[in-house]
């Protein structure tokens, strides 16, 4: 109790760490603001300009963009984003089997892994850009570029849910005499699809933002409307298809999440939020981990 | 033990339910009816292989890709980019994120208002942002580091928030107990913990900008992408091949760091 | 039945789990292999369906020589064998006949087990030997639902519906109470005596191996240091294989269950 005890001193250093990385975070401000052309005025014109806009987007002028068929285009992608899911989750399945490392021999694996590793590498708008002077404008392309960027995440995600499986039953397959493909199908198969399921229901749910954007550059969908009403600086068409793309995302999110929950439920999974929360994160569709 | 040819007490084989049978003939029908919605042309797969198209992209003009002012002065602008819309997003997020707790919420419509403009926010595709920061503020970088904070923001909220939800409420309440405040309390009782996964998350967010920038370009938001945009246009795809594989590479190196940082965090 | 010659198995990690052991099993001889963790009881049952590549010496089983086989020979010696396992091995997420079914795989044609569509008789196989072990009633429940005693009789079925002429049974009652164990070690007896399917069972309970098995063998150290006659075995050889004198947690009847609780697993 009394000043018998030595009292220790304060860690050295940690003030000092605090002070670098305060710095190296202001410096980079600084460096990465003076390469984007930033005026004063620009700065500070910058609100009442958004301001300005967001005042002419109220009200939405729903009927105008109803008429023009905005809300057919919404489902357009929402069509898109789903084929796109299927062709991907098709595609990826077989191929994820494949890149297991506790199913799949080295010199199959590896190649495959590099695949889905170069395919999540480019963004699905770079390979719509790709493919339109391939198939035209239009949704095909836009669904192609989907489900081909769609392969790589699936493809990676189901890899890994097969390599967390009990590997007892894949063995006992094997003792029984059975071939490969048939201890995939009834070994290892049973295990995953629901894990698989519900990863394929969450990238449908990012597919729909991503088919969104598509459209912006001609690959079908309700892209192409927005930019048409920017483009003429029509603000109250261009929130109203805002609205409607925002609703059909929010309530297919809804919806998505729900069944995935079931599913996961239903079965015993591994836990969800981890996985759901560096998922979520993929929310451009452009990206994973 | 012994087989009985009776068979008596064998089960009879469930029928399939019928909501089962009519939840899969429902979405067999729907994805039929939107394949025809979209075009679905099977022969595509086998026609890609056949187009002239192809010879455009080879072979990749390495001088002009490493040309520096060509790709390596964009590139450096989608950094900047990303930098600063990492910085901003995540420093915005801190406090929205404890308002998006229920553990650290100060009241609960702050809590809800929170939660419900953060999930609208999230639901605008990121390059709608970027377009219509573009449309508002005029082409370039500075619209598309606005787009990219509200993106990072958004991203970000949903990942911290997971992240304080999950925090220990043991030391938040001994600083209440104390008497303390609600913003110095969560100072003391929450943030030490949830630090490290703070800048964890941010480092991914970062790696996520990165990405997303490449792309702005093509809705006139600056950086990389405002070339490969201009490339495409000029049918010069041996170009925008040589350009995907340096962003490839980038994204790849910056993943790797990225990814063994945030494992020495947490 | 089985023939092994010198046969020697050391793992990747330079263990050896078996040295010179030379055996010779006939046709529907019920063999308990006992021996102390580690002594390479696991091993001696694997490397006869090939699970475990032998490193030198032969394994003649059924006539066919498994080390250095094909993987199709492998398969077909496979096909013969029949195994269950300490932890059942079963897949919990299908139902009770379908993991049974997986016993016909090496018969069925590999499209149509993948499509499901097992033939007629292939199902006959499956529901007789769910009913050879009584728990037919329990055919479409998925695995996961039943009972420790019950999956590991699912297990036995799997390996029957194999019609097997050899039955491996690694530790087959490890995870379950002493109730259960001596049930699912009369099934296995009663096999062995009704169907003459020659019988290998790791025991880890010595009261157990005394009460089912017919010949004994002790592995130690992963040397064979008893082969006999179960009615010769006396306290005596048990203090040999094991290189300790005999404790409570040796028997089944006194030692602590160890499968308290384990019923839903
Ligand atoms: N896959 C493997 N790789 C390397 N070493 C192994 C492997 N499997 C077993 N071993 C080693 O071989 C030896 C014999 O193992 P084995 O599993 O045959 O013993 P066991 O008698 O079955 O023991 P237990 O009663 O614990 O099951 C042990 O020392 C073990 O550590
Ligand atoms: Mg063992």
């Amino acid at each position: 109790m009394t000043a018998t005890t030595r009292r220790p001193a304060a860690p050295r250093g940690a003030r000092e760490r605090r002070w670098t990385v305060a710095l190296v975070i202001v410096v980079a401000m600084v460096w990465s603001v003076s390469g984007l052309n930033v005026t004063l005025d620009r700065l500070l014109g910058a609100p009442g300009d958004a301001w300005a806009i967001l005042r002419q987007m109220v009200p939405p002028a729903f009927a105008r963009v109803h008429e023009r068929g905005a809300v057919g285009k919404v489902f357009e992608s929402v069509y898109i984003a789903w084929i796109g899911t299927v062709i991907g989750a098709l595609l990826s399945l077989p191929l994820a089997f494949l890149a297991a490392h506790n199913v799949a021999p080295v010199w199959i694996r590896v190649p495959i892994r590099q695949l889905f590793n170069a395919i999540r590498a480019v963004p699905e708008l770079i390979l719509a850009v790709i493919l339109i002077p391939i198939t035209g404008l239009g949704p095909w392309a836009g669904t192609l570029a989907i489900g081909i960027h769609s392969i790589g995440t699936l493809g990676k995600w189901a890899t890994e849910s097969i390599e967390s499986i009990d590997s007892g039953p894949i063995e006992a397959v094997e003792s029984t005499g059975g071939r490969w493909v048939s201890n995939m199908r009834w070994a290892v198969f049973p295990q995953v699809m629901s894990t698989i399921s519900s990863y394929w229901l969450f990238r449908f749910e990012i597919n729909v933002r991503a088919s969104a954007v598509l459209g912006m550059i001609g690959a079908g969908g309700v892209g192409s409307e927005l930019v048409s009403h920017l483009v003429f600086r029509d603000f109250p068409a261009a929130s109203a298809v805002l609205v409607l793309t925002v609703g059909v995302v929010l309530t297919i999110d809804t919806i998505s999440a729900a069944v995935r929950r079931r599913i996961i439920t239903g079965s015993v999974g591994k836990s969800e939020p981890s996985r759901s929360a560096e998922a979520l994160s993929d929310l451009t569709g452009i990206k994973q981990r | 033990m012994t087989p009985t040819p009776g068979q008596s007490n064998r089960p009879v084989r469930p029928r399939l339910r019928t909501r089962t049978v009519s939840i899969a003939a429902a979405l067999t029908a729907f994805t039929v009816f939107a394949a025809r919605e979209v075009g679905f042309d099977p022969s595509t797969f086998w026609e890609v292989w056949s187009n002239p198209l192809w010879e455009k992209f080879w072979p990749i003009p390495w001088d002009w890709v490493f040309d520096s002012g060509n790709v390596l002065q964009p590139f450096v602008e989608t950094f900047q980019i990303a930098t600063i819309s990492t910085i901003l997003g995540c420093g915005l997020a801190l406090p929205v994120s404890f308002a998006m707790s229920s553990l650290t919420a100060p009241n609960r419509p702050t809590y809800l208002v929170s939660r419900a403009v953060m999930n609208v926010v999230r639901a605008v595709p990121d390059l709608f942002w970027a377009k219509l920061m573009v449309t508002a503020i005029g082409i370039g970088a500075f619209a598309g580091s606005w787009a990219l904070t509200i993106f990072s923001l958004a991203v970000m909220v949903k990942l911290f928030s997971e992240t304080v939800d999950g925090a220990d409420p043991g030391p938040l309440e001994a600083a209440r107990a104390a008497g303390g405040r609600h913003a110095p309390a969560l100072r003391t009782g929450i943030l030490p913990t949830v630090f490290p996964d703070y800048v964890a998350h941010s480092l991914y967010v970062f790696e996520l900008n990165v990405r997303a920038s490449v792309v702005l370009g093509l809705v006139g938001a600056g950086g990389i992408g405002r070339v490969l945009e201009a490339q495409r246009q000029f049918f010069r795809f041996d170009r925008v091949l040589g350009m995907l594989v340096i962003i490839f590479v980038v994204v790849w190196i910056i993943e790797q760091v990225s990814v063994s940082l945030r494992k020495r965090l947490i | 039945m089985i023939r092994l010659e010198d046969l020697s198995v050391t793992y990747p990690g330079g263990v050896e789990a078996l040295r010179g052991i030379d055996l010779t099993i006939d046709d529907g001889e019920f063999v308990v292999v006992v021996g102390l963790s580690g002594a390479g009881k696991s091993t001696l049952l694997r490397v006869l369906n090939g699970l475990v590549t032998a490193t030198s010496g032969s394994v003649v089983v059924d006539g066919t020589q498994v080390v250095g086989a094909s993987p199709a020979t492998l398969r077909q010696v496979r096909s013969r064998i029949g195994m269950i396992f300490q932890t059942f091995n079963l897949v919990n997420r299908t139902s009770v006949l379908n993991n049974v079914l997986m016993g016909r795989l090496s018969v069925v044609p590999a499209w149509r087990s993948t499509l499901g569509l097992w033939p007629a008789e292939d199902r006959e196989a499956a529901m007789v030997a769910l009913e050879r072990v009584g728990i037919v009633d329990k055919a479409y429940v998925r695995a996961s639902n039943l009972s420790g005693g019950q999956q590991q009789r699912v297990g036995i079925a799997r390996a029957l519906a194999q019609e097997p002429r050899l039955m491996l049974a690694d530790e087959p009652v490890a995870a379950l109470d002493p109730v259960t164990s001596r049930q699912v070690m009369g099934d296995l007896q009663k096999i062995n005596r009704e169907l003459g399917i020659t019988t290998l069972v790791n025991l880890h309970f010595l009261d157990l191996a005394k009460e089912y098995g017919r010949r004994l063998i002790g592995l130690r150290d992963g040397e064979m240091v008893f082969d006999g006659d179960i009615a010769d075995v006396t306290d005596e050889t048990f203090r040999d294989i094991y290189g300790r004198s005999i404790t409570d947690e040796d028997l089944l009847a006194m030692g602590d269950s160890p499968a308290d609780g384990t019923e839903d697993v």
